[in-house]
C-alpha cells in the first residue's frame, strides 16, 4: 500500500506531537489493563493480548505555507467503534475551542496507533477529506523494537492511483524531518538524560554520567577520523583537491587549542584541589561520627558491668 | 562556513572568466578579483591553467600579484614593491585583511604592537576600526577585542589559501587529535570500569558484615538459653559492641 509519496511536499514534525500520541496511547492502555488475572485459559489470554494492544485516535493541528507543511499540535478524539469514524461534534467542539488559542493552526490531519496502515483507516481518512482536501495520517508504532535506530513515526498521504483500471485512493508514505522549538528541545533533552530514579549508588550515577560523555566524544572521534582519511587521501593524490574544503579545515584547526592561557590552568587547578579537599572533610566528618557512635555503644555496654564491678566508664 | 558559501557563486565566476581569456587580458580580470570586496580565496583562479601560462612572459607580473594575494601579506608587498605594479585602494584593503588571516594562523592572541607594525596603522584607533569594520563585519574573523591588554583575541577565523606545504601539518595536526581524543576515550572507559568495580567491592564489603552480624545473632539467641539472669537486649548489645571493637 505504501510507496513514496510523490506531492513535494516538506514535512516537518515537532516532538510535542510524537510525545502527545505515545501519551494518548500509554494512558488509554494502562487504563484498559486489567489486574492480574489467574486464568488458565488460552481464549481468554487471547482476548487480553487484543485489549493489551488499543488503536487510539485524534487530530493533528499545524501550519501549511507554501510546500512546507509544519505539525505543531494533537489533540485527541473519541473512535465510534459501531460507525467506524470519529465523533463530529467532539471535532468539531475541539477545532473551535483551539481556534481560539492559536488561530494560525488548521486541521492538518490525523493520527493512530498500530504497526502499519490498514484497509479501515481509509475511511476515516476519507471522512476528513471535507475539512481538509488532503489530509495526513500519522501513525506510531508502538512496539518497542531495540534495535531500531529511526523514530516508529510514519506520515502518510493519500493518492489517487488507478489499480486495476479503477482509480482509487491509497496511502503513500511520505519522509520527514523533526523541528523543535527551544522549550521541546529542552524536555527532550531532559527525558534523554534520565538518570536511575531510585539515586542509585554514586558509582551508578557515576558511571551513567561517563558513559554519556564517552558517547560524544566517540562520536567527535569518528568525525575527525573521517575528515583526517579525506585529507590524507588527498596528499596522496586519490581524491581530487578542493580547496574551499581544506580552508575550512585549517580554518577549524586554527581553533585548536581551545584553551591554553595560564589563566585556565591556574583556575582550573584551584578548582580540582577545592573538590579534593572537600571530599577530604567529608570523610573526615563520617569517621569523627562513626567513632563518636562506637565510643557510645562502648559506653552503654560497659556502663552496666562497671555499677556492678566498681569500674569506672571507659571515657 | 558561510564565507566559504558566499564565496563558491564569485569563484565560479572569476574562474570561468579566466579561462575564457589570454594574456594581458587576464591583468583585469585579475585585479577585479583581487579587489573584489567579498573574494578571499584565490587557489582556484592561480589553478585555472591560463593563469598559470603567464609565468615567464610579461604579463607574470599579474600572476605575482594572485600569488601574493593568495599566500603573502602586506609586508611582502612594502618589501618587494619595486616588482609588483601599483595596488589600488581596494587591493591595498584586500591585503590588510589577509594579512590579518595569517598572523591568526599562528597566535590566537594578537598583541595591538605587532597588528600595528605588520598592517602600518599608526593608532590604536585606526586599527580597531580598521578590525571592527573591515574584519568583524565582513565575517572573517571572530574575536575579542581587548584594549586593557592591547590584544586582540580570535576565536575564528577564516582559511587562507593553503600553501603545498601546508597540507602535511594539517594532517599532523589532525593525527594528534585522533591520538588526544582516543587516549581520552580509554581513560573514561577505566574510570567507568573503576566505579563499577569499587562499588561491587563495597556491596560485598556490606554483604559479609551483614553475614557476621547475622551469625552472631544466631550464637547469642543460643547462648541465651544459658544465660536467664540477665536481660536479653543487654546480652546481645554488649556481644554486638565487642565485634564492633574487634572489627
Amino acid at each position: 500500500m505504501a510507496s513514496s509519496s510523490s506531492s513535494g511536499l516538506t514535512f516537518k514534525l515537532h516532538p510535542l506531537v510524537i510525545v502527545n500520541i505515545s501519551d494518548h496511547y500509554t494512558r488509554v492502555k494502562s487504563q484498559l489493563n486489567p489486574p492480574p488475572l489467574t486464568s488458565t485459559s488460552a481464549t481468554v489470554n487471547g482476548v487480553e493480548n487484543q485489549q493489551q494492544a488499543p488503536r487510539v485516535y485524534g487530530c493533528v493541528i499545524g501550519v501549511q505555507r507554501g510546500r512546507t507543511v509544519e505539525i505543531f499540535n494533537s489533540f485527541e478524539l473519541l473512535y465510534d467503534p459501531s460507525t467506524h469514524s470519529l465523533d463530529r461534534p467532539f471535532l468539531k467542539k475541539k477545532q473551535e475551542l483551539y481556534k481560539k488559542v492559536f488561530p494560525h493552526f488548521y486541521i492538518l490531519g490525523w493520527y493512530s496507533t498500530g504497526s502499519d496502515a490498514q484497509e479501515s483507516d481509509m475511511h476515516i481518512h476519507r471522512a476528513l477529506m471535507d475539512i481538509n482536501e488532503s489530509p495526513l495520517y500519522v501513525l506510531l508504532n508502538p512496539a518497542i523494537n531495540p534495535t531500531q535506530k529511526d523514530l516508529p513515526v510514519t506520515i502518510y498521504e493519500s493518492e489517487l492511483h488507478v489499480i486495476d483500471g479503477i482509480p482509487q485512493l491509497i496511502f503513500v508514505r511520505s519522509s520527514y524531518t523533526i523541528e523543535t522549538v527551544e522549550a521541546e528541545r529542552i524536555s527532550v533533552d531532559h527525558v534523554a538524560h534520565l538518570k536511575p530514579s531510585d539515586g542509585g549508588s554514586a558509582a551508578t550515577q557515576l558511571a551513567a554520567h561517563l558513559t554519556g560523555i564517552h558517547s560524544a566524544i566517540k562520536m567527535l572521534n569518528s568525525r575527525i577520523r573521517v575528515l583526517h582519511h579525506y585529507l590524507v587521501g588527498m596528499q596522496k593524490g586519490d581524491i581530487p583537491c578542493e580547496n574551499s574544503l581544506l580552508r575550512q579545515v585549517s580554518s577549524l584547526l586554527r581553533r585548536l587549542p581551545a584553551i591554553e592561557s595560564e589563566k585556565f590552568q591556574d583556575d582550573f587547578l584551584m578548582e580540582y584541589n577545592d573538590t579534593l579537599l572537600i571530599t577530604y572533610l567529608a570523610m573526615f566528618t563520617n569517621c569523627s561520627s562513626t567513632m563518636n557512635e562506637l565510643v557510645d555503644k562502648f559506653n552503654t555496654a560497659y556502663d552496666r558491668h562497671s555499677r556492678r564491678g566498681g569500674r569506672t566508664a571507659f571515657i | 562556513m558561510d564565507i566559504e558559501q558566499n564565496q563558491a557563486e564569485l569563484i565560479d565566476n572569476f574562474v570561468k572568466q579566466a579561462s575564457a581569456q589570454k594574456g594581458t587580458a587576464l591583468g583585469s580580470v585579475i585585479l577585479e578579483a583581487t579587489s573584489h570586496p567579498s573574494l578571499f580565496a584565490f587557489s582556484e583562479i592561480l589553478a585555472v591553467p591560463t593563469v598559470a601560462e603567464l609565468e615567464g612572459t610579461e604579463n607574470s607580473v599579474y600572476l605575482k600579484v594572485l600569488q601574493l594575494f593568495a599566500h603573502g601579506t602586506w609586508s611582502d608587498y612594502r618589501s618587494n614593491c619595486s616588482s609588483l605594479p601599483q595596488l589600488v585602494p581596494d587591493q591595498v584593503l584586500k591585503l590588510k585583511q589577509l594579512t590579518v588571516l595569517t598572523l591568526a594562523e599562528t597566535n590566537k592572541v594578537l598583541p595591538y604592537d605587532e597588528l600595528m607594525m605588520e598592517l602600518d596603522v599608526m593608532n590604536v584607533r585606526e586599527l580597531e576600526d580598521f578590525l571592527i569594520n573591515e574584519c568583524m563585519y565582513a565575517g572573517i574573523v571572530r574575536g575579542k577585542l581587548d584594549q586593557l591588554r592591547r590584544c586582540f583575541e580570535i576565536q575564528f577565523a577564516a582559511g587562507r589559501d593553503l600553501r603545498p606545504g601546508q597540507l602535511g601539518s594539517m594532517i599532523q595536526t589532525l593525527s594528534n587529535w585522533l591520538g588526544t581524543s582516543d587516549n581520552l576515550l580509554v581513560s573514561i572507559q577505566e574510570k567507568i570500569k573503576w566505579a563499577d568495580t569499587m562499588s561491587e567491592l563495597d556491596k560485598k564489603h556490606r554483604k559479609e558484615v551483614e553475614a557476621r552480624v547475622e551469625e552472631v545473632k544466631k550464637s547469642v539467641s543460643v547462648k541465651k538459653l544459658q544465660t536467664v539472669s540477665r536481660p536479653k537486649l543487654s546480652s546481645e548489645g554488649s556481644r554486638i559492641s565487642t565485634l564492633n571493637l574487634v572489627e
